[in-house]
């Protein structure tokens, strides 16, 4: 056991962390919205230039790098989250690397035929990866002519059709269940960046924000409810940490998602609501992660399935 | 004790629900699709009102001289359930009906109340409440926005925010400090401030609940004349005290709440959810807190129809209206899955409209706070 970062993770976080300071952060996700809304040619609200700046810098492939594996991903999925990228970094370090042994040049789309309903970097994707029952899907190049759905939710998103879904191929030796684990750890580490980000946002804001002559953080009913979020982000951080290291045995991984979509309920409650209508606001940068996290919550059913497919799997022998 | 509808109120019920029935257009939600601080809802609100103030039925509890049925406290609680719960189509009018016009009533010089008490019962008039300012919020007495009396006149500088409808008022319902010299809840006046009048500018706050949902208002140099004051100089404080508790049990939220729920059981029946024990639950779980605001807010609508002074039950019931709508607006993207967050639909209505409700008037830990003291009698922190 060790639960510091080796030299080479802390040069990998650090090199990330000026990658991502320079090229990702609020100011960056409110240009791409800004672009989106506007119509702009070519503007789809991804961030096409992270992308590739993660790629050619080596860190949408670290899984795949000799003494390095998801645990790095994982962090990083964490850190571009914690600078609001928006990109399917997670999807492609941690499911794509881990399912097929190689990453994608191009955005990622992850689906489950089960739940229906608007994907993230659906309309973006140059592969989606489609649980379908026991079986898993891939579906390289997709038509390109999918809408995405009027959403102010952080992240572009569109309804995929059956027919596209159905239509991929089945990857042989790899199970849905399997998928599935993969893609609750890196719906986990984003959230777990977003939550992160959030909470210290709103921290530092609430230390400044004076009201009755005293600072709002001042007042031990604040205190204690921004404590109480840092534990669930805590845990939330160690939980996607060691499953990750372990990479996302099933059990793991659905007590990490359950948890942290846990933890992302209070953390979007607790910040909006100790932030007053200011939180409300594009102007206030808080709702770059917050949003998100209700993206994340809902991804595979959200924390009450997580929580059902964790007894399940821990209680009966099912498989999730 | 007495927990039944009178005969009068049922009736009355009966009636509102055929004429919202066939009153309100099939194109509703799509006209509110937008929010209530929109063009188009603004303006349905003004035919709707009108409408509505026909019948009687905008201020029913009113007094008739000023243009209302003198009907028990009672008959505005039903009003309020029924128009909340169905996206509340009087708009921004809900609060001329609810505190702006008793408040007049209560405060208001002869003129005024003729100037103001007609608008507001035939439902012609639009007004918008400028009591935050940046560096006053929960502490709503730290506000800064001056108005001098110079000679028959006011002049104001400073400026608001958050100031819902200000893109449509006629009015402001104005908080401002009158004296200069004074501090926290001392020296404050209410300015009922026509919105045509020079040097006020609007600027829309964007926001992640919709559209033309806040506002700043920026004075300068704006004048008014003396007759727009409500109430004595300097006795802003009394004033506004006596709006807010009108204000903050205002809005029956629990009705809209229960409503909505009832829409996500259907919504789960038709999946096939309703037999699933873990929605069930849920369901069930909301429908009982609801049931609990219900109640709670029946309890402050009986302190006022008996005539009794504030008290906390108020915050309270508030609270417990908050709590409510954050529970459905939860559980309605927790059922809907992603589809709900989708501008537009449903589930993205209800769950934005509970994202603000513990801040909007008034943060629940303020609420919190006055049970505190008022209720249980605690020493301050
Ligand atoms: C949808 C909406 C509509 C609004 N419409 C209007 C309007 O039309 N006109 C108008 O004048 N205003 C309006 N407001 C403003 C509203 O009244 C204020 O947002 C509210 O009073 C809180 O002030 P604030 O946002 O400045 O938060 P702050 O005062 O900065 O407080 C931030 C948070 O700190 C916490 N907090 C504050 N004080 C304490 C304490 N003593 N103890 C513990 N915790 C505390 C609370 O959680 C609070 O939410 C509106 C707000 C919303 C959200």
């Amino acid at each position: 056991m060790d639960f510091e970062l080796n030299p080479e993770q802390g040069a990998l976080l650090d090199a990330a962390e000026t990658l991502l300071s320079r090229s990702a952060g609020t100011a960056r996700a409110e240009q791409l919205v800004a672009l989106y809304d506007a119509g702009e040619q070519s503007a789809d609200g991804y961030d096409h230039d992270l992308e590739r700046a993660l790629n050619d810098a080596g860190f949408t492939g670290v899984a795949l790098v000799d003494g390095m594996g998801p645990l790095e991903a994982t962090l990083l999925t964490s850190a571009v989250a914690r600078q609001a990228g928006c990109v399917s970094f997670g999807a492609n370090a941690i499911v794509a690397a881990q399912l097929l042994g190689r990453t994608i040049d191009g955005p990622v789309a992850l689906a489950d035929t089960a739940l229906p309903g608007p994907v993230r970097f659906a309309a973006q994707a140059v592969c989606l990866l489609v649980a379908d029952g026991e079986q898993l899907r891939i579906i390289e190049a997709p038509a390109t002519d999918l809408v995405d759905v009027d959403s102010n939710f952080g992240y572009p998103m569109a309804t995929l059709p059956a027919e596209l879904l159905a239509a991929g191929d089945i990857v042989e030796g790899v199970s849905a269940h399997r998928m599935r684990a993969l893609w609750q750890l890196a719906a986990s580490a984003e959230a777990v960046g977003c939550m992160q980000a959030a909470l210290s946002f709103t921290i530092e804001y609430l230390k400044n924000r004076r009201q009755f002559g005293r600072s709002i953080a001042s007042f031990q009913a604040v205190q204690h409810r921004l404590a109480n979020c840092a534990v669930m982000v805590e845990s939330a951080r160690w939980l996607c940490a060691e499953t990750a290291a372990h990479n996302a045995p099933a059990e793991a991984a659905a007590a990490t998602a359950t948890h942290t979509m846990e933890a992302a309920t209070l953390l979007f409650d607790d910040t909006h609501q100790l932030s007053g209508a200011i939180g409300f606001t594009t102007e206030h940068a808080l709702h770059h992660w917050t949003m998100r996290l209700q993206t994340l919550k809902l991804e595979l059913g959200g924390a009450g399935a997580h929580a059902l497919s964790l007894a399940r799997l821990r209680w009966t022998d099912a498989e999730g | 004790m007495e927990f039944a509808w009178s005969k009068d109120d049922q009736e009355f019920r009966k009636d509102l629900v055929a004429f919202l029935e066939s009153e309100l257009p099939d194109d509703w939600q799509e006209i509110s699709r937008e929010g209530p601080g929109s063009d188009a809802q603004a303006e349905f609100s003004l035919g709707f009102c009108a409408a509505l103030a026909e019948r009687g039925w905008l201020t029913p509890h009113w007094p008739t001289e000023y243009g209302g049925n003198a009907a028990p406290s009672w008959s505005h609680a039903v009003l309020g359930e029924e128009l909340w719960s169905r996206g509340e189509p009087r708009g921004p009018q809900y609060m001329n009906v609810n505190w702006i016009g008793p408040t007049i009533m209560e405060h208001g010089s002869d003129e005024q109340k003729a100037l103001h008490l007609p608008a507001i019962s035939e439902g012609r008039v639009l007004w918008c409440q400028g009591f935050s300012e940046p560096e006053a919020g929960s502490d709503l007495v730290a506000l800064r926005t001056s108005a001098i009396a110079d000679g028959d006149d006011y002049i104001i500088n400073g400026s608001k925010i958050w100031t819902s409808y200000a893109n449509h008022a006629d009015y402001c319902f104005l908080l401002v400090r009158s004296d200069p010299e004074s501090s926290r809840h001392h020296g404050l006046s209410v300015i009922l401030l026509p919105m045509d009048s020079e040097g006020i500018e609007i600027r829309e706050i964007p926001s992640v609940v919709g559209k033309r949902y806040f506002h700043e208002l920026f004075f300068t140099d704006v004048r008014v004349p003396r007759s727009c004051l409500l109430g004595e100089e300097g006795e802003g404080w009394k004033v506004v005290s006596y709006s807010l508790q009108y204000e903050r049990v205002g809005a029956p939220r629990y009705a809209r709440a229960t409503v909505t729920l009832d829409r996500l059981a259907e919504l789960a029946r038709q999946k096939g959810l309703l037999d699933d024990p873990t929605v069930a639950e849920k369901l069930g779980r909301a429908r009982a807190a609801c049931e609990a605001a219900r109640v709670l807010s029946y309890r402050v609508i009986d302190q006022r129809a008996h005539g009794l002074p504030p008290s906390a039950d108020t915050n309270v019931a508030r609270i417990a209206g908050t709590r409510v709508d954050k529970l459905v607006g939860d559980l309605a993207l927790e059922l809907t899955g992603s589809s709900g967050l989708e501008a537009g639909t449903f589930a993205n209505a209800n769950f934005k409209l509970a994202m603000t409700a513990g801040v909007a008037v008034g943060a629940t830990e303020v609420q919190l706070n006055l049970v505190a003291s008022r209720m249980l009698g605690l020493p301050r922190e």
